[in-house]
C-alpha cells in the first residue's frame, strides 16, 4: 500500500497501547461478566481495535466523536480513562456517565465524545451538528460520526451524507464495517454497496480495518482532507467482529472464524513494529503486562467506589 | 373465513392446556397466519434465529415472515401500503424505544389515514412491540410509552397482561380493520396461564377483573397488572383489580362503576406520569364520578426523568410488588400514600 502519512515509533507504540488497553479490558468484562458484576449490556469490539485506534491517532480532543452502542473500543481509543469506563459497567457513581448510562451511553466531555446512543443511525446527525457549530464559530474542530455497517440503512445516514455535503461540513463519518448486523449478513441487509452511494454524496476512503496501519494511513489523508475546509469525507473501513453481537462470547458463525496472522490488528501491528526494528519484543510483552496492571487497578477503583442512592433520581 | 365467528366472552378459562405468554403470542401469529394468507409479517430481526424472543420461532409460514434492515420508518409506511393494497401486515419490533424512529409514519400516516379519507379504505395493520426492562438497558431500551400513544387519534393500544388475553387480544388485533399497536411486556413472557387451543378472539375495550374487593379500585395493565394482582394476593388485600388489557379504547364504565362502589382510585402505569395514562384514568373518573371519591386518587408511574442504568437506580425507579401493596394498604387505611411510594419512590413527581 502507498502510504501518505509517515508512521514513526511514538504513533506505533502509541496505537499498540491503546489496542491492547481495548483488546485486554474486552476480554477482562468478557472473562468477569458471568459473575454479574456488570449489570448492562455490553457490545464488545474485540478484532475491531484498529479501526478506533488508527482513526483516533489523528483526532484531538477538540474534536467531537458520537457513537452507537458499540462503544468501548472507540470511547477508550478517544481517550476515556479506562477507571470511567469499568465505574460505568459496574453501576458506580464514579462512572463516566454517574451511573446513568450503562455500556451503552459512555461520556468524556474533556476527551471530544459528547455521548453515545443505544437507538442504531440517531447519532449520525449528531456529528454532523458539531461540524455545523464548529463551521458557524470558526470553532476549527471536527465533528466525528462512527457508525456500524447496518446504520447506513437508516434514512438518518443519507440525510446527514447530503446536508453534510450541502453545506461543506467538516465531518468524518466512519463505518466500522463488521459486516453484521446482530445475525444478519450484510447481503442480507443491504442491497447498496457503502462506499459507492456515499461517494454520490462525498468524497470516500477505504480502509483495511484489521490493519492499524492502513486505518492510521487513511484516517490521516481523511481528516486532513476535513480539516483543511474541503468539507466531508467517509472513510470506510472493513473489519472482524470476533465476539457475538452482544455479550461475552466468541461468535460461533463460520465465517467470522478467526485467523489471527490475518485478522487481528494487534498481532499484526506487534509483527510489523518488530520486524522493522521500531519495537522489541519485550517491549511489546511489557506493554501487555503494564495494561493488565491498569485493568486491576480500573476495577480496584469501581469496586472501592460508592453505588449511587436512590436520591440521586430526584430531578 | 370470517374473523368475527372466533369472538369469546371474556372470562379467561380455568382447568385447561397452560402455556407460556410467548408461546401464545407465537400460537397467535402462527394460527392467523394460518386462517388468513392475507396475514404476514415483517420486521427487523423478524426473521431471525431466536425469533423475536421465541415468539416466532418455527412458524408454519416463514415465507410469510419477512426480515428488514433498520428502516422502521420507511418499513412502518411499507406495512401501511401493503395493508392499503389488500393485505394484513404484522410489523414487528423488538423494543417500543425502536417505534420512535416511526413516529412520523405511525402518527401522521398511519393513525391518520382512515379519517383522512373519511373511511374509504381501511387499514388492517397490526404493530407489535415490545416492552424491556432492566440489566442496565438504561433510557433507550426500556420505555413503554403507551401514553403517548394512546394520545394520538386512530390507534388502537392493546397491552395484556395474561397469556389468555394475550392470544385473544393478538387475533383480535389482526382481525380489525383498523391500526393496533400491540404492546407486550417483555417480563411477562416466561408467565403461564391456561389458554385454549382453539382460534379466538378478544373484544377490546373490556377490563378484566383480576382481583375483587369492595375497599379500593386499583387500574393496572400489562406488567404492572401482574404486579398489582401479586401485591393484592400476596396481602389479602380488600382491593378491586381491574386490568383494562387495551388502553384504547378504555373501558372506562367499569372503572367508574368500582369507584362508585369503592370510594378510591389508584391507578397503576409503568410507564411516565406526565398526561400518561394514569392522568387519564383519573381525569375521566373525575370528571364522571368525583362524587363518590372519598379521597383524592393516586397515580404510581415511573419517575419524571429517562431511566437510570446502574442496578441500584433501576430497583430505586422502578415500582415493585411490595411497594404497590404498601401503597395499597395506605389507601385502605384510608390515609395518604406514603410518599416514598409514589411516582417511582416519591422522586420527579
Ligand atoms: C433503530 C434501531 N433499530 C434496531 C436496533 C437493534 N439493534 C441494535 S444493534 C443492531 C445492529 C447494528 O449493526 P451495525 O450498525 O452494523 O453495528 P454493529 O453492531 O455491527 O457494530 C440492531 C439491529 C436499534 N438499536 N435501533
Amino acid at each position: 500500500m502507498q502510504r501518505t502519512h509517515t508512521i514513526d515509533r511514538e504513533a506505533v507504540l502509541w496505537m499498540l497501547r491503546r489496542m491492547r488497553l481495548i483488546r485486554q479490558t474486552s476480554e477482562r468484562i468478557a472473562k468477569l461478566y458471568a459473575t454479574d458484576v456488570m449489570e448492562t449490556p455490553v457490545h464488545l469490539c474485540i478484532g475491531q481495535e484498529a479501526v478506533s485506534v488508527g482513526l483516533c491517532r489523528h483526532l484531538t480532543d477538540r474534536d467531537k466523536l458520537f457513537l452507537g452502542h458499540r462503544t468501548h473500543g472507540p470511547a477508550l481509543a478517544k481517550g476515556l480513562p479506562l477507571p470511567k469506563l469499568m465505574a460505568e459497567l459496574y453501576g458506580r457513581t464514579s462512572g463516566c456517565s454517574h451511573a446513568f448510562g450503562g455500556s451503552m451511553h459512555l461520556i468524556d466531555t474533556e476527551h471530544g465524545l459528547p455521548g453515545s446512543s443505544a437507538i442504531v443511525g440517531g447519532s449520525i446527525a449528531l456529528g454532523v451538528g458539531a461540524a455545523l457549530a464548529s463551521s458557524l464559530t470558526g470553532g476549527g474542530f471536527l465533528g466525528v460520526s462512527y457508525f456500524g455497517d447496518a446504520a447506513t440503512n437508516a434514512g438518518v445516514f443519507y440525510e446527514s451524507l447530503n446536508f453534510a455535503a450541502l453545506r461543506k461540513l467538516p465531518v468524518l463519518f466512519l463505518c466500522e464495517d463488521n459486516g453484521w448486523s446482530n445475525v444478519m449478513p450484510k447481503s442480507a441487509h443491504s442491497a447498496h454497496d457503502i462506499t459507492s452511494v456515499a461517494e454520490r454524496f462525498l468524497p470516500v476512503l477505504q480502509a483495511d480495518g484489521t490493519d492499524v496501519l492502513s486505518v492510521f494511513d487513511r484516517a490521516g489523508a481523511a481528516v486532513q482532507h476535513v480539516r483543511a475546509g474541503n468539507g466531508p469525507m467517509l472513510l470506510h473501513c472493513r473489519t472482524k467482529r470476533w465476539m457475538k453481537h452482544q455479550g461475552p462470547d466468541r461468535c460461533d458463525l463460520p465465517e467470522n472464524a478467526v485467523d489471527p496472522a490475518r485478522d487481528c490488528p494487534i498481532v499484526k501491528l506487534e509483527a510489523f513494529a518488530t520486524r522493522s526494528g521500531m519495537v522489541r519484543a519485550d517491549e511489546c510483552a511489557a506493554i501487555e503486562r503494564a495494561i493488565e496492571a491498569e485493568i486491576d487497578a480500573a476495577i480496584a477503583f469501581a469496586e472501592a467506589s460508592p453505588f449511587p442512592t436512590p436520591e440521586l433520581l430526584e430531578a | 373465513m370470517p374473523w368475527s365467528k372466533f369472538q369469546q366472552d371474556y372470562a379467561a378459562p380455568t382447568g385447561g392446556r397452560t402455556i407460556s405468554y410467548c408461546a401464545a403470542v407465537r400460537e397467535a401469529i402462527d394460527q392467523a397466519m394460518g386462517h388468513d394468507p392475507r396475514v404476514f409479517a415483517i420486521g427487523l430481526d423478524a426473521d431471525d434465529k431466536f425469533g423475536v424472543f421465541g415468539s416466532m420461532a418455527n412458524l408454519s409460514h416463514p415465507e410469510r415472515v419477512l426480515g428488514t434492515p433498520i428502516a422502521e420508518n420507511a418499513m412502518t409506511g411499507v406495512a401501511l401500503g401493503a395493508a392499503l393494497s389488500g393485505l394484513r401486515p404484522i410489523h414487528v419490533h423488538l423494543r417500543n424505544d425502536f417505534l420512535l424512529v416511526a413516529m412520523d409514519q405511525i402518527v401522521n400516516y398511519v393513525a391518520k389515514w382512515e379519517d383522512m379519507f373519511d373511511r374509504q379504505v381501511r387499514v388492517p395493520l397490526v404493530i407489535r412491540s415490545i416492552i424491556g426492562r432492566g440489566w442496565g438497558c438504561g433510557a433507550q431500551h426500556s420505555q413503554a410509552l403507551h401514553g403517548l400513544f394512546a394520545q394520538v387519534p386512530g390507534l388502537k393500544v392493546v397491552m395484556p397482561s395474561t397469556p389468555y388475553d394475550v392470544k385473544g387480544l393478538f387475533l383480535a388485533s389482526v382481525a380489525d380493520d383498523s391500526p393496533v399497536l400491540f404492546l407486550e411486556h417483555r417480563w411477562l413472557y416466561k408467565n403461564t396461564g391456561d389458554v385454549p387451543e382453539a382460534i379466538y378472539t378478544l373484544p377490546f375495550g373490556k377490563c378484566q377483573r383480576l382481583h375483587a374487593g369492595e375497599g379500593l379500585t386499583v387500574v393496572a395493565a400489562s406488567l404492572a397488572a401482574v404486579h398489582a394482582r401479586l401485591a393484592c394476593e400476596g396481602n389479602g388485600l380488600d382491593v378491586d383489580l381491574l386490568d383494562p388489557r387495551t388502553i384504547k379504547p378504555l373501558d372506562i364504565d367499569t372503572i367508574v362503576a368500582s369507584v362508585r362502589r369503592t370510594g378510591r382510585l389508584l391507578v397503576v402505569d409503568y410507564d411516565f406520569p406526565f398526561g400518561g395514562f394514569a392522568a387519564e384514568v383519573c381525569a375521566q373518573v373525575a370528571e364522571r364520578a368525583h362524587g363518590a371519591l372519598r379521597q383524592a386518587p393516586v397515580r404510581i408511574c415511573f419517575p419524571d426523568r429517562g431511566m437510570p442504568a446502574s442496578g441500584i437506580l433501576e430497583r430505586a425507579y422502578y415500582p415493585t410488588p411490595e411497594r404497590l401493596a404498601a401503597a395499597m394498604q395506605n389507601l385502605l387505611d384510608g390515609a395518604p400514600v406514603a410518599d416514598d411510594l409514589l411516582v417511582g419512590g416519591g422522586h420527579g413527581r
